[in-house]
């Protein structure tokens, strides 16, 4: 089975962000950068057949400047087979663009499976999965926590509010991933001696046409520092008519 | 000579010959080992050891029971085999004596310690029995010992002792003249008792069974050595010769790997990844279980027994030997049972999962409790530490709380999810300089503060870090911090086994380190503290890395931290908690302590059971503090056992100079309802200090 990973470089999320001059991006001096948590756990299922079924082949491939490679890299020492950089200096946030640069290089792999994460966890799109589907012209299944691929066919389940429903279609398809399905493994250092001798193709990106563009980008308000009302019992009334009048909550 | 001197010196041939040949295989046993482990440089302190541990039987001496009984079976066992040279000699040449060529007086003194240790040993292997049938020493049992190998040593001892004392006593019954001027009371006492009812003709030939009693022993056990435990007598001493344990170099500096190279396998799964040393550990064990007995895993009931990961590197050792066509004459392949009794795969056969479960290798807090107690200088942590590493770089498997760890240290610079940018926060408005600040205006510290990442992001840590750089400031010391330069110096990585992460933190770090020219730190986690001074070296980083609590007590020495004088306090209780990388990685026992008295005059320090070299562990060592702790039915967390043994010295408060034990002092006494403190010592100190 030929399966395909499309992966997306983010800045790691659990620091305080400034935003550069300019206000159309963040400023990225002194960011980390990895494989944004869902595309982590798209790379793992994917990795994951092919080691269950003891063949087939992981092709990651990821859309932005050379540095996107690092994190390619990383998806190779977890066990990915050959990884495709689709380069692009600027930054693109079409979702229609880069699913169009995406189709440009999947419709004559002959991939059974083309896996995407839920969304990136920095632009949190989600609209990259489907539209790549339809640009396939394959089907397309969004969100999915479990997994089971037969041949030709695969069956998945998605979780609803309350609910969940299992749904399956024909291969080949695309197949965005949710949490809890698989955690990316941690790379063996066994692993990321193997990736440094394995193939990264780099091709210029054919983008399609970019829709709309980003205005500004801005930090939240602070929030207000929390008040420490009293303690035991005899704080209770006074929290009673805070919650009541200022918070209007009770 | 007669035709029996000729019989027996084929049988001694014979029996010096088979255990020849199967020492030979003991050799090629080690060999199946790594053999790029040298260990024949710094002689003479090696030989200190020898002397200290091995001769005068320093460490056996910590156990105030079994020490003196052991010490007595060592020193006659020495003293003994010049007596049993002779007996063998004789056995060949009739006439051969040592009065032939010692003056009276030596011989005298050699006959009658002969005499005198055969009555020590006898009485010493004597109690040694009657402990193991009727005591039930609790570190003497355990799953993996061998509970009959040892009763049959110990009567083998008695046998060889009673067949040379009626020997003896036969021989001065059937010719009491030929004693000269040998010295036997003991001997001698039994002979005159026995004169009465033995005549010297009976004597004749009863003295020459128990003489050949005697030999038959002697060869025998020489040749049940190499199949036993017991096979220790001939190891121990090569053993502590040739360990790094008790120094020459550094303690507890781990081995720098060679991440580049092309290596199949990374750490160990299988005994011929271990150094030849750790396969001779395991000969060297004899199952005493003191490192066992003072366990902080084992002790709380966790997987984890030091003994038994040296029992199974022996018993992996002779698998293996069989496979490999250097087994012990007559040795037959046992493979360990699988545990629902499946026929084992050549997985299950490895010392890794097949011996040794993963849960023992992730409860061990690195303490070097087992290493430190072993009076014949094994190195179990060595064998552990470099299993993690085949766990975790050559396999991924690690508990998985650990991996957010991970990724922090790698993206963030710290095992805990905080801002990188927040890392100096804590000196905010302390007109604290960092090092480029300092470099910019061409100026250079007399030290570097390395605050450590507990001390920098710790809500309850950064208590100490301000208290100690407060002390700093008082006592002028001109010092700086790196600020948001100081990344994590990967030690945590590097114990749980992940040396690939751990030398990219290490050599960013030194190059960091270096670029400032740096040559004094100071530091107030005991971990950074071990690392930076002695395991940096390696990565071109030599720094003189002092811990704050020496560094305190410097300060006060010269009078430098300026104290309150009001002495009319109430007399405070404290207690030390030791930490495991201040005090038995580096011998800082009195430093902290010292601060405290310094401090609090008319304190009064009460010890623990446990202290010093012997201290419990907080448990959140070798990467411990990242891992979730399974208790067990009856078992139990490993700070709570310490937090037990401080409350139970009556303290008022618990002085700790480690923030790793400051957390889990904490914790453990925040879980009780107790007001009982937990301060580290530069918050003691900057709690005497006149506000200034």
């Amino acid at each position: 089975m030929k399966i395909a990973v499309c992966i997306k470089r983010v800045p790691d999320q659990d620091v305080r962000f400034k935003i550069a001059p300019g206000a159309k991006s963040i400023d990225e001096a002194g960011l980390k950068f990895d494989l944004s948590d869902f595309d982590g756990y798209a790379a793992e299922v994917a990795i994951q057949i092919t080691e269950k079924a003891g063949a087939g082949e992981v092709t990651v491939i990821s859309l932005g400047p050379d540095a996107v490679q690092e994190t390619l890299r990383k998806a190779l020492s977890m066990g990915a087979h050959r990884a495709v950089q689709l380069k692009h200096d600027a930054a693109v946030h079409d979702g229609n663009a880069i699913a169009a640069a995406l189709a440009a290089e999947l419709k004559a792999g002959g991939y059974d499976l083309i896996l995407t994460g839920r969304m990136a966890v920095d632009t949190q799109n989600r609209s990259v999965g489907a539209q790549l589907a339809e640009k396939l012209g394959v089907a397309y299944i969004g969100a999915i926590t479990q997994l089971d691929v037969t041949t030709g066919m695969v069956k998945a389940r998605r979780e609803l509010e309350g609910a969940y429903e299992l749904v399956e279609c024909a291969l080949p398809a695309v197949l965005s991933i949710d949490e809890g399905i698989a955690r990316a493994r941690y790379p063996s250092l066994k692993g990321i001696m193997a990736a440094k001798k394995k193939p990264m193709d780099v091709k210029p990106a054919q983008l399609g046409e970019q829709r709309y563009t980003l205005d500004s980008v801005e930090l939240p308000a602070e929030r207000a520092a929390g008040r420490i009302i009293g303690e035991g019992a005899d704080a209770v009334p006074e929290l009673v008519r805070l919650l009541k009048e200022e918070a209007k909550v009770l | 000579m007669t035709a029996s001197n000729v019989v027996f010196a084929m049988v001694i041939v014979a029996a010096f010959g088979l255990f020849a040949w199967n020492a030979r295989r003991l050799v090629a046993q080690l060999q199946l080992g790594r053999r790029d482990d040298d260990r024949w440089n710094a002689l003479g302190a090696r030989l200190t050891n020898l002397l200290q541990i091995g001769i005068f039987q320093k460490k056996i001496f910590r156990d105030s029971v079994a020490g003196p009984m052991h010490a007595a079976i060592f020193w006659g066992f020495c003293i003994l085999t010049a007596g049993t040279i002779e007996f063998l000699v004789a056995g060949v040449f009739t006439s051969f004596s040592y009065s032939d060529f010692l003056p009276d007086a030596l011989h005298q003194f050699y006959t009658v310690n002969q005499d005198i240790w055969g009555a020590l040993v006898l009485a010493a292997v004597s109690f040694a029995l009657f402990r193991r049938i009727t005591r039930r020493v609790k570190r003497l049992m355990g799953a993996e010992t061998h509970p009959n190998d040892p009763l049959l040593i110990l009567s083998w001892i008695a046998a060889l002792m009673l067949t040379m004392f009626g020997d003896n006593a036969m021989e001065l019954i059937a010719n009491p003249a030929g004693a000269g001027h040998a010295w036997e009371p003991i001997s001698a006492g039994i002979a005159s008792a026995l004169s009465g009812t033995v005549s010297p003709h009976t004597a004749l030939h009863v003295g020459q069974g128990f003489w050949f009693a005697h030999a038959a022993l002697v060869l025998g056990f020489l040749n049940y050595l190499p199949y036993s435990k017991h096979l220790h007598v001939v190891v121990s001493l090569p053993n502590v010769f040739l360990s790094d344990t008790s120094g020459p170099a550094k303690v507890g500096v781990l081995r720098a790997m060679d991440l580049e190279g092309d290596v199949e396998v990374f750490g160990v799964k299988d005994v011929e990844h271990l150094s030849w040393k750790s396969l001779l550990d395991g000969f060297a064990c004899t199952e005493c279980g003191r490192c066992t007995s003072v366990c902080p895993a084992n002790i709380t009931g966790k997987a984890l027994s030091p003994r038994k990961i040296m029992v199974n590197v022996r018993e992996r050792v002779e698998q293996r030997a069989v496979e490999a066509g250097v087994g012990l004459l007559g040795r037959k392949a046992t493979p360990p049972s699988t545990a629902n009794g499946e026929p084992p795969t050549a997985h299950s056969l490895l010392l890794l999962d097949g011996y040794i479960t993963e849960e023992e290798l992730w409860a061990c807090t690195s303490c070097r409790a087992c290493v430190t107690e072993c009076p014949v200088s094994i190195d179990q942590l060595s064998v552990i530490t470099e299993m993690r590493r085949n766990l975790v770089l050559g396999e991924s498997r690690f508990p998985e709380e650990v991996m957010p760890a991970f990724e922090s240290m790698e993206q963030r610079g710290s095992p805990w999810a905080f801002d990188p940018s927040d890392r100096a926060k804590w000196a905010e408005g302390m007109n604290i300089p960092t090092m480029a600040e300092m470099a910019a205006s061409g100026e250079k510290p007399e030290v570097l503060y390395w605050v450590g990442c507990m001390g920098s992001f710790d809500d309850r840590a950064k208590k100490t870090t301000v208290a100690f750089a407060k002390i700093m400031l008082a006592a002028g010391v001109r010092f700086a911090i790196l600020g948001q330069e100081e990344k994590c110096n990967g030690d945590p990585a590097r114990r749980m086994g992940n040396e690939y992460l751990y030398q990219m933190l290490a050599k960013d770090a030194v190059g960091v380190l270096n670029n400032y020219a740096v040559t004094k730190i100071v530091t107030a986690c005991p971990h950074c503290f071990h690392q930076m001074g002695n395991e940096f070296p390696q990565w071109g980083g030599n720094y003189e890395v002092i811990h704050h609590s020496t560094f305190i007590e410097q300060l006060m020495a010269a009078g430098k931290v300026p104290l309150r004088q009001d002495l009319h306090e109430p007399v405070s209780t404290f207690t030390y908690h030791d930490s495991c990388y201040l005090g038995r990685y580096n011998e800082v026992y009195d430093a902290p302590r010292e601060t405290l008295r310094r401090a609090l005059p008319v304190m009064n320090l009460v010890e623990m059971p446990r202290s010093r070299d012997r201290g419990l562990c907080c448990g959140a060592g070798g990467g411990r503090m990242f891992m979730e702790e399974h208790v067990s039915e009856g078992g139990k967390r490993i700070n709570a056992e310490r937090a037990d043994e401080a409350l139970a010295t009556g303290a008022k408060t618990i002085a700790v100079a480690c923030p790793f034990c400051m957390t889990m002092m904490a914790d453990s006494i925040k879980s009780r309802e107790s007001d009982v403190e937990v301060l580290d010592v530069a918050e003691v100190v900057a709690g005497r200090m006149v506000v200034q």
